[in-house]
């Protein structure tokens, strides 16, 4: 069993690497949210679900079917993430709008917000089973069935580790996931609207009292948090090459495994609880097989609540304890 | 009339507030608002500054009704508060905290951080410390420091005293009266009656939701009434449970 591990080590490691870089992306989305309105965002994961399929919208209605090179490929992988954000952000500040502010502004509990975003959940997996996909993506009867990309990209070695291929596709999603990070970063750190989500975060009567608009703050977080599941679901389709009306769930869950790991409300937080998460759930693996991935996983999430439920680096959006 | 507060009324779900609280600010003067726990003294700034929604009554300010302008936009209008409990935001350095202060605005703000970290000279030497990690009288600074970046005709402090050493809430208050002699009208909710009456031009005394008293407030200095139930001045007329 250890010489399993030690032969399998580097590879696991470039797979939990990139699985873990998708959780971050898509714990952004639930950390931020929870760091502004102290609110689990629980239909986070059709966010997550909808920027698959708006990624899958740009290969579909160009008629790719054979792997590209070059600009060709480059091009459409841009055009896939750009339309990954784009249906998930606007998924997300819709969700907002419909699910979430109607709640906030009658005073009601966040009990009352968590029945809505089940709803949601429900209603968009729906959406997608029963409408979208057999409409928009041709699929009659079949909504439930998953689809798959062709392959846009050959899958070939960029590098070798310890006689281990690391592979062109695995790279893409690690890099893309980090810069995107970086972006983010610097957003939340160095900007206005991020001075306003950061004050909004630790003291929101003070926010309004600086004239922060705290509707439009809410707005632009729910905004960059789709968009971030939107690189995500455009990543996991590049590299994963298919997806799923219900494709969100486990993806969500475990991203708020991640989030919660690192710290809610940390956006540093969901960068290390995704990378340790996707980590651990594949190191796991080689000892007790794929199948105990996800037992792993939710292990983790118990764990965490019971030991330490502040996650790794605790609550940062807020400090409200500093 | 700088601000004007028309008979206001505020609830809490049923429960009122505020019962019908007048008050009026002059432009250039300190007024400040006393009373104990409970008075309304609080609600009553945090409905001039849009926290909180009225019931019935009016607000104006220079001029123009404010009664229904959403809270983050009455800064602009010219309204800055340093709120009760400091309101900072313990996760920013003391520079984001000043610079907080002038979110609303665009430009240039050198000359107000200049004119903040002149007022506060412990600011400019924490100004990239946390403000969390910083003591009581050093947020209370910070919270008017900030308040002042926003160039505010009318200052609202609420509380500024509240859980500061003697030393320091004169040198508060000594801090607060400069702010006003450079032309910031300043509204002034205190529990310590004694130093905002030496304070102040004028005075509001607050009792459950409404005025009961209003004059000058060298003359509340010497009410018997007033000094009995609000300057340790003997056993007043003080009703059950509505001292702290």
């Amino acid at each position: 069993m250890f010489n399993d591990f030690i032969n399998q080590f580097w590879p696991a490691t470039i797979d939990g690497l990139a699985f873990g870089s998708i959780y971050a992306l898509i714990a952004l989305g639930y950390t931020m949210v929870y760091g502004v309105l102290r609110l689990i965002n629980f239909a986070h994961s059709e966010v997550f679900m909808i920027g698959t399929f708006g990624a899958m919208f740009v290969p579909f209605t160009l008629g790719i079917n054979s792997a590209l090179t070059g600009f060709a490929l480059v091009g459409v992988i841009v055009l896939m993430i750009l339309a990954g954000m784009l249906a998930s952000a606007g998924t997300a500040v819709a969700l907002e709008r419909i699910a979430y502010r109607p709640l906030r502004k009658r005073g009601a509990s966040r009990l009352a917000a968590l029945i809505s975003a089940i709803g949601a959940s429900i209603f968009l997996q729906e959406l997608f089973a029963l409408v979208i996909i057999p409409n928009v993506f041709d699929r009659p009867q079949q909504g439930r069935v998953q689809m798959g990309l062709p392959r846009l990209m050959e899958r070939t070695e960029l590098f070798s580790i310890f006689g281990h291929t690391v592979r062109v596709d695995q790279v893409l999603v690690i890099v893309a996931a980090l810069g995107m990070m970086v972006v983010l970063d610097r957003l939340v750190n160095a900007t206005k609207i991020g001075r306003g989500i950061r004050a909004t975060a630790q003291n929101p009567e003070s926010a309004v009292l600086m004239g922060v608009d705290i509707d439009k703050i809410i707005r632009m977080t729910f905004l960059i948090g789709g968009a971030m599941a939107g690189v995500a679901g455009a990543l996991y389709l590049i590299s994963y090459e298919n997806t799923n009306y219900f494709i969100g769930f486990l993806f969500g869950i475990k991203a708020f495994t991640a989030a919660v790991l690192g710290g809610i409300g940390n956006l540093r937080g969901a960068l290390v609880g995704g990378i340790v998460l996707g980590l651990v759930e594949n190191y796991g693996a080689i000892f007790f097989g794929s199948d105990w991935k996800h037992v792993i996983s939710f292990t983790i999430l118990v764990l965490v609540l019971m030991f330490r439920p502040t996650g790794i680096l605790g609550e940062s959006l807020q400090q409200a304890r500093a | 009339m700088l601000l004007e507060v028309k008979d206001i009324h505020v609830h809490y779900g049923k429960i009122a507030a505020l019962k019908g609280i007048s008050v009026e600010v002059n432009e250039g003067e300190i007024v400040t608002l006393i009373g104990a726990n409970g008075a309304g003294k609080t609600t009553t700034l945090k409905t001039i500054s849009g926290l909180r929604g009225l019931t019935s009554g009016r607000i104006l300010f220079d001029g123009k009704d404010i009664s229904k302008m959403p809270g983050h936009k009455r800064v602009m209008a010219g309204l800055g508060q340093a709120p009760e409990g400091r309101g900072i935001f313990p996760g920013m350095t003391v520079h984001d905290n000043l610079l907080m202060g002038a979110y609303a605005r665009s430009g240039n703000f050198d000359k107000e951080l200049a004119e903040a970290y002149e007022l506060f000279p412990r600011l400019a030497e924490r100004r990239n410390q946390a403000a969390g990690t910083m003591s009581g009288g050093e947020q209370q600074m910070l919270a008017i420091g900030r308040a002042l970046m926003a160039k505010p005709k009318v200052l609202l402090l609420d509380e500024p005293s509240m859980g500061l050493a003697p030393l320091l809430v004169q040198q508060i208050f000594s801090i607060i009266e400069e702010i006003n002699r450079r032309g910031t009208t300043v509204l002034l909710v205190e529990q310590n009656a004694q130093q905002a009456l030496s304070l102040a031009h004028r005075a509001y005394v607050l009792e459950t939701g409404s005025v009961v008293k209003s004059a000058p407030a060298a003359e509340l200095l010497d009410d018997p009434d007033v000094r009995a139930a609000y300057l340790g001045g003997g056993l007043g007329h003080e009703a059950p449970g509505e001292r702290a």
